[in-house]
């Protein structure tokens, strides 16, 4: 079953003359595992199929499944718990809870819809921090942690509840080149080493390479899809 | 909830503004409470050394002692029906009383008949005296005070808790009181087998609110518990219709200061709150950290605020009747934190409108 599938998606703003199609008619299939690069123009919908996709937004028109769940279906407090239990974010902004430590900030999720933190949960965290090298940080606070481990904190939330699906905005905008790479090559690990499904939106060129596929999307529409090998044997020539 | 606790406790200062804000209003509650309890207890002690017993007045006289005459007809009748063990005559007159060194004060004298939990036997001769007499004039067991524009002596044999109705009281046998007044005030004397009151002693298994209502249907009179005549005076109206319209008012306060807050720090956190929506979080999980900080910081306000309300009301002058009760301040602490909690939920509607899609857009 393929973690998320789109099919004739459309979402469209504002009605009348104001009215903006962000997403016309997005077909999109990321099998378990797969790991898809979304890369487009500011504007072009990135943001929205992520949004859709992620659950936080319903579609206008169209089926949208995660995990195999038709999320159309779902009132709000069902997308919740849908977020919650199949869906992990990567936030471009990291967004870590200011007051929490980072430990905290993994365990955070499991905290909602009347879940309690059990000794699982915290060996989970302890042992998610570790494989993201924050073994010895787990007791501090956003700021007191650098922007690449703060990066790396976000990806152990996104994925302390077992996602079936990663949605990452904009992983490296933050970081520089070096960084960039460091955060990269672990989430490309982290993901691939789970089986996790994952759409990455990016602009930044470096990041191409890592995805099993790169998708583009210009004026809401899905309008090319390569191989990543291909584009690998493109960036060497 | 726990995200809600941890950031009280990591950044308590963001919440000092509200804390203070409500440690003052538990102080002015305490405060207005205090004098509310204190101007009532001031009031009322003859009333309340009577509770569990019923008080009998004559129909017309709206409970009100100095209005109501009750003959001894009508107190064989009240004795004759199931349920009363006894009946006793309770008359009053304001007067004055002169100490020892020759001071003179402000009297209630009460004549009586029956012994309470409070007031023991009516001496043969002598009075008991409540302990306002003891505490504002130095009156002691032995000392003799005159009574009334006739001196009337009276050995004061016993001292009681603090009985004030607006003065301090002295009680005597009501033959000692009957001869009292008839030399210092014979107008105001009732006629002979006249009381202004009775009090009814109830029978081991007798219920006071059944008993009370089937006393109501005897002729001429009004039964009532010590409770209601104390609600009928209109001192206690006036001032319990007062104090608790301010008191009242200050929990508007309350309400509106915590709403206020917290509405302003949910402005503050929307975008964390769209970040804790798209990780799954639900509208209840988020309003529940709202109010559980809410109650806590009620909580921490309560406990400095009766510190603070303890102090301050030491330090005012003797002379002022404020009382904490601890009723009063139970009632205070409920009070506020349901009005915390209460004023929480008033950003509900803001937290149900965030977006959890703006996490990422």
């Amino acid at each position: 079953m393929p973690a998320l599938e789109l099919n004739n998606v459309r979402k469209v703003y504002g009605t009348g003359e104001h009215q903006v199609v962000a997403l016309n008619d997005v077909d999109l299939t990321v099998d378990d595992d797969e790991m898809l690069i979304l890369v487009g123009p500011s504007g072009s919908g990135k943001t929205t199929l992520l949004t859709v996709a992620g659950a936080l937004l319903q579609p206008t028109s169209g089926s949208v499944k995660v995990g195999g769940t038709e999320i159309t279906d779902l009132d709000e407090k069902q997308r919740a718990a849908l977020r919650r239990d199949q869906v992990g974010f990567v936030f471009q902004s990291v967004n870590l809870v200011p007051f929490l430590t980072a430990k905290e900030n993994l365990l955070v999720v499991r905290q909602f819809g009347g879940s309690k933190i059990d000794n699982e949960a915290r060996k989970r965290a302890d042992q998610l921090l570790d494989e993201l090298g924050l073994g010895g940080r787990g007791g501090s606070l956003p700021s007191q942690l650098s922007g690449g481990q703060k990066q790396r904190v976000a990806i152990g939330r996104a994925l302390m509840n077992e996602p079936s699906l990663v949605l990452v905005d904009e992983p490296t905008s933050a970081l520089d080149s070096e960084l960039g790479k460091q955060v990269m090559d672990l989430l490309q690990r982290e993901i691939k080493g789970r089986g996790v499904a994952a759409i990455i939106v990016t602009h930044d060129e470096r990041v191409l390479e890592y995805g099993d596929r790169q998708v583009q999307m210009v004026d809401g529409v899905l309008s090319s899809d390569s191989e990543h090998a291909e584009r690998a044997a493109t960036a060497q020539a | 909830m726990r995200i809600g606790l941890k950031e009280l406790r990591r950044q308590p200062s963001r919440f000092a503004s509200v804390g203070i804000a409500l440690t003052v209003l538990v102080v002015l509650l305490v405060v207005l409470g205090g004098f509310l309890d204190g101007l009532e207890l001031n009031q009322t002690g003859p009333y309340r050394a009577h509770e569990d017993r019923i008080l009998v007045f004559s129909e017309s006289s709206e409970n009100l002692i100095q209005r109501s005459e009750v003959d001894q007809a009508q107190a064989a009748e009240l004795a004759d029906t199931d349920g009363v063990a006894a009946v006793g005559g309770l008359d009053l007159i304001s007067s004055t009383a002169t100490a020892n060194d020759g001071e003179v004060f402000d009297i209630v004298l009460f004549g009586y008949e029956l012994a309470t939990d409070v007031i023991p036997s009516p001496p043969a001769n002598g009075a008991v005296v409540d302990a306002a007499l003891t505490d504002r004039y130095g009156v002691a067991v032995g000392d003799t005070l005159k009574i009334g524009p006739s001196s009337e002596p009276v050995l004061v044999v016993a001292i009681v808790d603090d009985l004030s109705q607006g003065s301090p009281t002295v009680w005597v046998s009501t033959d000692r009181w009957r001869e009292i007044v008839e030399a210092g005030n014979p107008a105001a004397l009732p006629p002979e087998g006249v009381n202004q009151a009775l009090v009814v002693d109830l029978a081991e298994q007798a219920d006071i609110a059944d008993l009370a209502a089937e006393l109501n249907g005897l002729v001429g009179i009004s039964a009532v518990t010590a409770i209601e005549a104390i609600e009928a005076l209109p001192v206690v109206q006036q001032q319990s219709s007062t104090f608790e319209a301010i008191i009242g008012l200050t929990f508007v306060v309350t309400l509106l200061v915590v709403a206020l807050f917290f509405a302003l720090i949910t402005l503050e956190r929307i975008g964390l709150y769209a970040v804790l929506k798209a990780l799954g979080a639900g509208t209840k999980d988020l309003m529940a950290g709202i109010s559980a900080q809410a109650v806590c910081v009620s909580v921490v306000a309560l406990v400095i605020g009766f510190g603070l309300s303890v102090v301050f009301v030491s330090l005012l002058p003797d002379d002022l009747p404020v009382r904490i009760e601890p009723a009063r301040l139970a009632q205070i602490a409920v009070g506020v934190i349901v009005t915390a909690i209460v004023g929480s939920l008033f950003s509900l509607r803001r937290v149900l409108r965030i977006d959890p899609a703006e996490a990422i857009g």
